[in-house]
């Protein structure tokens, strides 16, 4: 219902379109702060009922042809999300020409990742805190501000050698993305992080969560049609936890065993790996976004868990 | 953690008879509860005096007690029943409020019991003002902020207030009589002034007001691992100064971003753990836009009004999972059972909106129509849709009153900017109004409150019926279809006949189709038939059924004359259905009821009970028939015309022919003159003159009526000529082409209501009521008795006549008969072709069930059986309750119009017993009078006087107004003069009253003189003193209450035969 901004503006997202099941969509003003990039990230918007509002300046028709994407309106959302439902998720087109190609390319295929990160090196903060090494895979603004609020953090992007800056780091952090995390592009990010496991603190959210299993000795698979909104619960057996979900892919549960890792939390309905944990290499990671945005805040103490594995981590050392 | 072994045996409290407030979502919740736990292995033991409820019934609670909702009740039940734990947060405020009873009163701490759930502390804190802030202060939550002052202080401190405007209330203003709002130093100085120079001792209440800013609400359920939910929020279209049971509320909020939401969520979620809510809870929010702030303003520490519609809306059965979370269970635990195959811990997505629009009961009392703080509204409706316009056109259809059918107001331009700005049950009315004539959405924004989007919402509706012409077809009918534009409404501005419209709109296959509300946006397969239409989708699949199917008509909103003994009715029809094989499909439009709980029924349609939407159903369901006769008058209206399009054998049971015969008073009088029927003398009339020639023959007093039933209008007892033209040319003018009928009433007669089955041809009496106040005292407003104490012989002329109607009329059902009994002589007053609000209550008193018995006739699964009526051991004494607290301009005095909002019933093994249980129920202070006022016109003076000396030798001291008091003293009865209000002399009856010297006030008007005395009753009232209004009532009370010293709670079994 709420949050269209953030998910169209979402780099996770690049290379879909994105079918909205909330029948109202883009009922109040687009705002440029709840922005998760700079533009929007999908390839397209289905939406039931987002032409009868908010005209001037405003409507979702106008702010997508700003950006150049196209949309498409009165749509019948839910039969299409039940297709997808039974059918799992399939390869797109929106045009306004009959002559649609039969085969075109599955854009998971593509380096997606490379399309929605800056090749430019960023640091925040002043150096009272500990450092961070984020390498980015097209991490949310909102996953940037909540991890600034913990560590200082210099933003490497993923095809730039990160070793550069691992030296001056107190650990390292693996953000979210689009795509397959097996993906060929991906390959070098894989081996370096299995290179450095253990070392230092190795966080990772999403993309991170999967790259980080990965090269932990995990497999992922891609999903029939993955989690989608901020409405999943996780659990860790005992309590659980509303979270925000964007994921088409997920670790593969049995694969763990052959791991170093071990699955904290779980999605309550499928059992689907929500969150893998090292206490002895210091890693922790989660499939779902624990900063929202949008979604609930409930994981917000995710950040505070960030935050002490670091600080004992630079006490020991 | 699981289940916890050691509950075995749960009290769980019902909220009791249906007042303003609290009604039947309560009966809703009650019963899932009762449910959830019976499932555990749990046995539940319920109280609730509430006759008309389903939770009352035997499918739903292990032990029933239909007693008063006492300590000392309870306190025996516990005993009685070994009761280990008692459930109280699904009775509403009355559940709640005996449980802090309970405890103060040591009964909890001494039985050894607990409280399952929202512990007692967490539930004072919540429902503390006092404590509550404080707490919300401690833990940095913003709440509005308040401020005393007295008489002393209010100079000063006035200027140092910064949150102006505030709400300035008397220490002392009545329970929810508004109060003033100040906007600076100057008016709130000038205010106080004013109260101070009259009642310096008192003090006054100073509150920030949040009028104006935007109004949300959140359901949140937490377990006792502190794992927390929100299952869905909801946006008050109508800003802060409206109560939410009174304001127009979306689902799910509609106008916040993302942001907003998750502060909101943020905040309910801290405050809920902070107060330690174990279940169900709702909290509301005022959302200031101006600087993105908010204030929380209040919590309910249980299951709501709120959760009732959240439930329904959201398709997650709230009151269950909290009574899972009572029992010991965590959301984990809890299966989601939409799914099945996912668990309650989530939260639901929707991919629909709903509209709930509140049922006032403006059509029946005429009063003040303004809305505000407090609750003047007794039912809702909800529409859903998959767009805002289709679910806000769905709920005005639901409505069922005249603005369902008229879109446009016909008012003046400057009558139109008032109901704009100032709340009222017209004003979505009076938007659409504004929006034909072209006002534009920022001023509408402005005067109203509402949100630009709503409006442009709104407009969307209004730009496309503006295209409807009179006399045709629209053109753009799929246009205003897929907004949700009813058939009606479009019948009324063509000015075609809805039938036809409906039939020709079916014909050209222009039908909705249906989707599934399945808490999940279609993510996850659900099996639940819980269905709502829409135009122009594919909608989801309904699942072929290899059993015959029924579609049982539900009775929508809660209202005046149609409360839930008819979501009794209907919901006892779809069990008996299933029960016997059939599949059973419910169609209503009430979010607060069992009925449209999706549990209840094979398949839920959520849809307006209106022609188009239940034609609709049959159009895609094709059953083998349809219900009509457990619905109250809902489905007797329909009934003509769904046959007019489906052919006379649609409808089960008693056909709509027959039905009309029944509901034409005139054509109904003629075949009881020429079937011989003994009736009040009558005669039709045509026109005024008609009724200035005819009347003389019949005499005066007389009855008017129309010929049919207009909106459930009564008998209206009239005493002159001017008020018998008034009122006839009232009827001509609502229904000119039909004629109206004057029968004679029948002074001093007994009424009598008769419920019975037939399959057309022989019939079983189910059991008969008989009121104690003489006959003309609406029967939904009178005090009623069973079994009745009519002679034998009376008794064989009842049965004898109701035999041969049943059979003249070919009732195949259930069916209700009124009498008139005046000395030996037995009158037919009216015959309904349906089940009356007595059925529920017979049904339990007489320990059968006669809906089941009913459907098994229509159905012909079922007999008639041996002809003999089941007589109680014991005796039921049904008694109403009336909203009078919640509306001071309105006379508590029984008239035509009925007043009652629900009904309580009083058992007891003697009759004296049952009516003093009876009275708990009406009287907020009962106890043996010691001092009684009589006021009594001087008509019935002599028949006052056996109450009078009877009250005087059982040593009860009187006082009386001066005439009565000569009266008596002429008689030789001692009393006390008080002054009536306008006097000079003194004592006065306001002084005795105020000071608690008076328990009862007996002030009995004379026929036709009904305006005398309302200050009177007015003040009584308002001291919560008992007044009584009918002489009958007034001995039948004084002569039990007098003779009763203990009530004895008993299960309902030790009452039935």
């Amino acid at each position: 219902m709420t949050g269209y901004t953030e998910i169209l503006t979402d780099p996770s997202y690049r290379g879909e379109i994105m079918v909205f099941s909330s029948p109202t969509i883009a009922n109040y003003r687009w705002s440029e702060e709840a922005m998760e990039s700079g533009s929007i990230q999908v390839s397209g918007a289905v939406t039931r009922d987002s032409h009868s509002v908010l005209r001037g300046g405003y409507s979702l028709d106008e702010i997508l042809k700003k950006y150049d994407v196209p949309g498409i309106d009165l749509v019948d959302t839910r039969t299409l999300i039940l297709k997808i439902r039974e059918s799992g998720v399939m390869r797109g087109v929106i045009s306004d020409s009959p002559d649609v190609p039969d085969a075109f390319m599955d854009t998971m295929e593509k380096s997606l990742v490379s399309e929605v990160v800056s090749q430019e090196v960023t640091r925040t903060g002043d150096g009272s805190r500990p450092t961070c090494l984020l390498i980015d895979t097209g991490a949310k603004r909102s996953l940037v501000r909540k991890m600034s609020q913990v560590a200082d953090l210099i933003i490497v992007p993923y095809n730039m050698d990160p070793a550069k800056y691992y030296g001056e780091s107190d650990f390292v952090f693996l953000p979210n993305g689009p795509g397959d995390p097996a993906h060929e592009s991906l390959s070098g990010l894989r081996r370096y992080i299995s290179t450095i496991a253990g070392e230092k603190p190795l966080i990772g959210v999403c993309l991170g969560h999967q790259i980080i299993s990965l090269a932990s000795g995990c497999r992922t698979y891609k999903m029939k049609y993955g989690h989608r909104g901020s409405n999943h619960a996780v659990t860790d057996g005992r309590r659980t936890w509303i979270s925000s979900h964007n994921h088409g892919y997920a670790v593969s549960a049995d694969s763990l065993h052959d791991s170093t890792l071990s699955m904290a939390q779980w999605d309550i309905n499928d059992g689907t790996v929500e969150m893998v944990r090292n206490e002895d290499q210091m890693i922790l990671a989660t499939q779902y976004h624990p900063e929202g945005a949008p979604g609930s805040h409930d994981l917000y103490w995710f950040f505070d868990l960030v935050r002490k594995i670091v600080e004992d981590s630079v006490a020991s050392r | 953690m699981p289940l916890d072994k050691s509950i075995r045996r749960v009290l769980v409290i019902g909220s009791g008879p249906v007042v303003i407030g609290q009604a039947a979502e309560f009966d809703y919740s009650g019963s899932q509860a009762c449910l959830a736990l019976r499932e555990e292995g749990i046995t539940t033991i319920l109280l609730n005096p509430n006759p008309a409820s389903i939770q009352t019934d035997r499918e739903i609670a292990d032990r029933i007690y239909l007693e008063p909702v006492l300590p000392d009740m309870i306190e025996e039940i516990i005993r009685k029943e070994k009761v280990d734990s008692i459930l109280a947060s699904v009775g509403g405020q009355t559940a709640l409020n005996s449980v802090i009873m309970l405890r103060k009163l040591g009964i909890i701490q001494r039985n050894g019991v607990r409280i399952l759930g929202t512990p007692v502390d967490s539930i004072e804190l919540a429902e503390d003002r006092r404590l509550f802030h404080d707490l919300m202060d401690r833990i940095g939550e913003p709440v509005a902020r308040s401020v005393t002052l007295d008489a002393k202080n209010y100079r000063k401190r006035a200027g140092e207030i910064d949150f102006y405007p505030v709400i300035i209330r008397s220490s002392f203003s009545l329970g929810g009589s508004g109060g003033n709002i100040a906007k600076d130093s100057a008016e709130l100085i000038a205010t106080c002034s004013g109260f101070f120079s009259s009642h310096p001792s008192e003090t006054m209440e100073l509150e920030k007001s949040l009028a104006g800013m935007n109004e949300l609400e959140y359901e949140v359920i937490r377990d006792s691992m502190d794992s927390c939910i929100t299952v869905c929020n909801m946006e008050n279209v109508d800003p802060m100064g409206v109560h939410t049971g009174e304001s127009i509320v979306v689902t799910p909020a509609q106008t916040l971003s993302d942001r907003e939401h998750n502060m909101l969520r943020d905040s309910a979620l801290r405050v809920v753990r902070k107060l330690g809510i174990v279940g169900a809870c709702n909290i509301q929010f005022a959302l200031d836009r101006t600087n993105g702030s908010y204030y929380v303003v209040e919590v309910n520490p249980r299951t709501s009004r709120s959760s009732a519609l959240a439930s329904k809306a959201s398709g997650f059965p709230i009151a269950r999972i909290s009574a899972k979370i009572a029992a010991g269970y965590t959301l984990a635990e809890i299966r989601n059972p939409v799914t099945k195959d996912t668990y309650a811990a989530f939260e639901p997505a929707m991919d629909y909106v709903t509209v709930k629009i509140p049922r006032w009961p403006f059509d029946k009392f005429h009063v003040d129509r303004t809305i505000g703080v407090q609750m003047k509204s007794i039912g809702e409706v909800m529409g859903i849709g998959r767009t805002l316009e289709e679910a806000f056109m769905k709920a005005v259809a639901s409505l069922e009153n005249d603005l369902s059918r008229n879109i446009r107001l016909g008012v003046t331009d400057a009558r139109l900017m008032e109901l704009l700005s100032r709340p009222s049950d017209l004003r979505l009315h009076a938007v659409f109004e504004a929006l034909f004539r072209n006002h534009d959405i920022d001023t509408l924004s402005s005067l109203t409150g509402y949100e630009r989007y709503f409006l442009i919402k709104l407009s969307n509706i209004v730009r496309e019926v503006e295209k409807i012409e009179i006399g045709r077809m629209p053109s753009n009918l799929a246009e205003l279809k897929s907004l949700g534009v009813s058939d009606a409404i479009i019948s009324s501005i063509t000015r075609l006949r809805e039938v036809d419209i409906t039939r020709a709109r079916i014909e050209a296959g222009l039908i909705p189709s249906f989707r599934i509300i399945d808490t999940c946006a279609g993510e996850f397969r659900s099996e639940t038939p819980y269905f709502y239409s829409t135009y122009g989708e594919t909608g989801d699949m309904i699942r072929e059924s290899d059993r015959k199917k029924v579609l049982i008509i539900g009775a929508g909103p809660n209202r005046i004359a149609q409360g839930i003994e008819f979501d009794y009715c209907s919901v006892k029809a779809v069990r008996a259905l299933r029960k016997s094989g059939f599949t059973a499909i419910m169609i209503n439009s009430n979010p607060e009821t069992v009925s449209t709980d999706f549990d209840v029924s094979d398949r839920l349609f959520f849809e307006p009970v209106t022609l188009e939407h239940v034609s609709n159903v049959v159009a895609i369901e094709k059953p083998y028939g349809v219900m009509v006769q457990f619905s109250g008058q809902t489905g007797q209206n329909i009934a003509g015309p769904i046959a007019e399009i489906f052919g006379e054998n649609i409808i089960l049971g008693t056909s709509p022919s027959q039905i009309d015969r029944a509901e034409n008073r005139t054509e109904f009088s003629r075949i009881l003159g020429e079937t011989g029927f003994r009736q009040p003398e009558y005669t039709s009339i045509y026109n005024l003159e008609d009724a200035l020639g005819k009347t003389p023959s019949i005499g005066l007093p007389a009855i008017v009526r129309s010929s049919f039933v207009i909106g459930g209008r009564s008998m209206e007892i009239i005493y002159d000529m001017d008020e018998l033209l008034e009122r006839v040319r009232e009827i001509f003018s609502l229904s000119p082409s039909n004629p109206a009928i004057i029968s004679r009433y029948l002074e001093d007669a007994t009424e009598i209501d008769v419920d019975f089955v037939s399959d057309g041809k022989e019939t079983v009496i189910c059991g008969i009521m008989e009121h104690i106040e003489e006959a003309g005292t609406h029967s939904g407003d009178a005090t009623m008795i069973l079994p009745a104490s009519l002679s034998p012989e009376i008794m064989t002329e009842i049965k004898r006549m109701t035999v041969l109607l049943a059979k003249e009329f070919h009732i195949v059902g259930i069916a209700n008969l009124q009498i008139a009994v005046r000395n030996s002589e037995v009158f037919v007053i009216e015959l309904n072709t349906r089940a009356s609000r007595t059925v529920p209550i017979i049904s339990k008193a007489t320990g059968t069930d006669w809906i089941e018995y009913a459907v098994g006739l229509i159905m012909k699964t079922g007999k008639i059986g041996a002809d003999s009526t089941p007589i109680p051991d014991g005796y039921f004494v049904k008694v109403p309750v009336f909203p009078f607290d919640r509306f001071a301009d309105l006379d508590i005095l029984l008239g035509p119009e009925m007043r009652s909002t629900g009904e309580g019933v009083g058992v007891g093994k003697t009759v004296e017993e049952a009516i003093v249980k009876a009275f708990t129920l009406t009287s907020r202070k009962l106890s043996v009078p010691t001092a009684v006022l009589f006021t009594v016109d001087d008509r019935l003076k002599n028949a006052a006087l056996p109450l009078a000396s009877f009250l005087a030798s059982e040593g009860v001291k009187i006082y009386a107004t001066p005439g009565t008091h000569a009266f008596l003293r002429d008689n030789g009865i001692d009393s006390s003069i008080l002054y009536k209000l306008e006097d000079v002399r003194k004592p006065l009856i306001s002084d005795a009253i105020r000071s608690g010297e008076i328990s009862t006030v007996v002030n009995i008007p004379g026929p036709g003189a009904i305006r005398e005395g309302f200050e009177i009753r007015r003040i009584a009232l308002a001291g919560g003193v008992l007044v009584l209004t009918n002489l009958r009532l007034a001995t039948a009370y004084f002569r039990s209450v007098m003779g009763t010293t203990r009530l004895v709670p008993r299960e309902i079994q030790e009452y039935q035969p």
